[in-house]
């Protein structure tokens, strides 16, 4: 897709700052409209007033020095404003009266409270965020679906990289799995996430790469030689009638657009055949009337959230899932994560992270609709869970460190629009336009590789 | 901004002042020792052969991939170090140094935390400049040509040398007829590597004026 071949390593501060403000303003527009609130009875949090206010804001931390990868706590929480809700100025939070909340920092809030005294803004509402609707399909749509399915659940298989142990490159697994998939899996589709080979391998680092097996008597000179040699053959073995959908990692050594949002590989170089499909990261396709929204970066792991009440009683995996929905963006902190080593000499060397090109982010954005399934692969443990009729899927990694991971399959049974069931919703019977209601067809399998 | 008015071009200035502040590309040999690899130079530790880069504590060739896929690495080290956002302060008193960003970009957050107070301008500390000198960097260690020339980024950290051409003994470097010689035999080569350092250069920004900002199109 052309939106996200924009050119990287050339972010500018203002452009990010643009992105950041934008964010809270189209929230406050939502919130207003939402609640039904005139846009008079929006005040500036930072400045004293004797009146409660509904203002909309940035969770941020207390102090510029924060490092992310700390968890915040309630008495250390500041509020951003935009340029136009408060001249960007930031204020300190009470949420002391607040039975429950879960706030993490990059979060785009809207409260009701007041600033008695000008230091701190006492947050006595915090206001539901609407969601996005579901997507819907008509029913001639619906009826091509079921017969293209010739009465059969539509299978999808799920894996996410790596694909190789984390001692040494070896692809072996990913070759009998191939085996296996074209012999016993036989899905319709396969949606693979990379690395497919991890930048930050130790064998890329010292070069120990050259020594692989597969390379004996081939003469290869770059890493993408390695990928069109070594794993271009696994992958071609999988049957031409399986769909296969790639979705790259920014850690992927084979794409040159090292930033999220991630333009998709081209399968021309990557010598791929044509039942191969490259999509970006993040994005969202369909398979039959089936919406999947795809990221391919670590949600689960670095939303790290601050809690208190019956939310922070509910499943972890359910409430960023939530947080995701409600924020309408596949990666929703700010700022992303960093992956960092100490050595020995104290210092501190830096090793990846979320790589965000903040002024592309509106790309990362779910724009009108919810996805019926959503795909985070997570280094965290494999999980399955329906969020708002949402099933959100994290199919775990195909190999963690140097053992066998998880894998996923999606079957969903056919839609059927002339059996009166639960299956679909009709919203409309004029248009015939019917919710597609995934979580009551689908079933999740997780299977270890 | 008015600092970089005085500056001469970029691209008239030599390769040493240039890539001065540019981190080295250290090899790793089968043998396990490090060296800092610069080009078709003098080094102590390695040698630029006919047919490629010997390391000269153990004798052996690099492979190709071995050099490609470290060199690889380290640029997207570089662009993971650039995307990590750090900004700065200029304000001295000041000294905030954070990932976060105002929703000014250059307005400082300040040691309150509260984005009022500090006068100071906020900048990245990794620039999208240094970023593509540190590419312009790695790509000339394999262009062959400037080898000829001697235009390269001498090893500064080769203190050996340095220690040996202070005691008064001769420096020993590479003839001009050897490096032609070199630089030839190397080319296709060392041709490979330079593609790779092409392929992040294709979606590098800074390489392509916006022509729609310069004119105002639209």
């Amino acid at each position: 897709p052309k939106k996200y071949q924009f050119r990287t390593m050339r972010q500018k501060l203002l452009d990010t700052a643009d992105v950041l403000d934008e964010q809270i303003d189209s929230m406050a527009k939502t919130l207003q409209k939402h609640h039904k609130i005139a846009e008079s009875d929006f005040g500036n949090p930072c400045i004293a007033s004797q009146f409660s206010v509904y203002c909309c804001g940035r969770i941020v931390p207390d102090s510029p020095f924060a490092p992310v990868e700390l968890r915040l706590n309630p008495d250390s929480l500041f509020l951003e404003t935009s340029r136009l809700g408060g001249i960007g100025q930031r204020i300190s939070i009470d949420v002391q009266s607040l039975a429950e909340y879960s706030f993490f920092p990059g979060q785009i809030v809207g409260f009701k409270g007041k600033n008695p005294s000008g230091e701190r803004f006492i947050v006595e509402q915090v206001l539901d965020i609407p969601y996005l609707g579901a997507p819907v399909s008509n029913k001639t749509e619906l009826l091509e679906y079921k017969t293209n399915l010739d009465g059969s659940s539509m299978k999808t298989t799920v894996l996410s990289g790596p694909y190789t142990p984390s001692t040494k490159i070896d692809y072996s697994l990913l070759e009998s799995f191939v085996q296996k998939l074209n012999t016993e899996i036989k899905p319709h589709s396969v949606i693979m996430f990379g690395p497919f080979l991890d930048i930050t391998h130790p064998s890329i680092r010292d070069g120990s790469i050259e020594s692989v097996p597969e390379l004996q008597g081939k003469k290869v000179a770059t890493l993408d030689n390695f990928f069109r040699a070594v794993i271009t053959p696994i992958l071609k073995k999988i049957d031409s009638r399986i769909q296969v959908i790639l979705i790259p990692s920014t850690r992927d050594s084979i794409s040159s657009h090292a930033a999220y949002p991630q333009n998709s590989f081209e399968r021309k170089s990557l010598q791929l055949p044509k039942n191969f499909k490259c999509f970006p990261n993040p994005c969202s396709f369909q398979l039959n009337e089936c919406l999947i929204g795809v990221s391919n970066l670590d949600s689960f792991k670095d939303i790290k959230d601050v809690n208190r009440g019956k939310i922070g009683d509910l499943n972890r995996f359910d409430r960023i899932a939530d947080h995701i929905l409600q924020q309408r963006r596949y990666y929703p902190c700010f700022p992303g994560s960093l992956k960092t080593r100490k050595g020995p000499d104290g210092t501190v060397e830096h090793i990846c992270g979320a790589d965000l090109d903040m002024p592309y982010m509106g790309l990362s954005e779910l724009y009108d609709v919810l996805p019926d399934v959503l795909i985070i692969p997570s280094e965290m443990r494999y999980f399955v869970r329906v969020v708002k009729n949402v099933v959100v899927i994290n199919p775990g990694y195909f190999l963690t460190g140097n053992n066998a991971g998880t894998y996923v399959t999606l079957s969903v049974k056919p839609p059927n629009p002339e059996v009166d069931d639960d299956d679909l919703t009709c919203i409309n019977d004029d248009d015939r336009l019917y919710i597609h209601n995934i979580w009551k067809r689908a079933r999740v399998d997780i299977i270890n590789v | 901004n008015g600092d970089d008015l005085l500056q001469p071009l970029e691209s008239c200035i030599s390769d040493a002042e240039r890539f001065k502040e540019a981190a080295t590309l250290e090899l790793t040999c089968t043998c396990g020792a490090h060296f800092a690899f610069g080009g078709i130079q003098e080094s102590s530790y390695y040698t630029v052969t006919f047919s490629g880069i010997q390391c000269s504590s153990c004798g052996t060739q690099l492979s190709s991939l071995r050099v490609a896929s470290q060199l690889e690495r380290l640029i997207r080290h570089h662009i993971s170090l650039y995307y990590a956002g750090w900004v700065e302060c200029d304000d001295v008193s000041c000294g905030v140094h954070t990932r976060q960003v105002s929703v000014y970009g250059k307005r400082c957050i300040g040691n309150t935390g509260r984005s009022v107070g500090c006068k100071g301008v906020i900048s990245y500390v990794y620039t999208d400049r240094e970023l593509y000198n540190q590419l312009l960097y790695l790509e000339s260690l394999f262009d062959v040509d400037k080898a000829r020339r001697q235009e390269l980024r001498p090893l500064q950290d080769d203190t050996e040398n340095r220690i040996r051409s202070d005691s008064g003994e001769t420096k020993k470097g590479i003839s001009q007829s050897t490096l032609d010689a070199l630089a030839e035999q190397n080319r296709d080569t060392f041709g490979a590597f330079q593609s790779v350092v092409q392929k992040y250069f294709e979606q590098c920004g800074r390489r392509y004026v916006d022509m729609a900002s310069l004119f105002n199109f639209s």
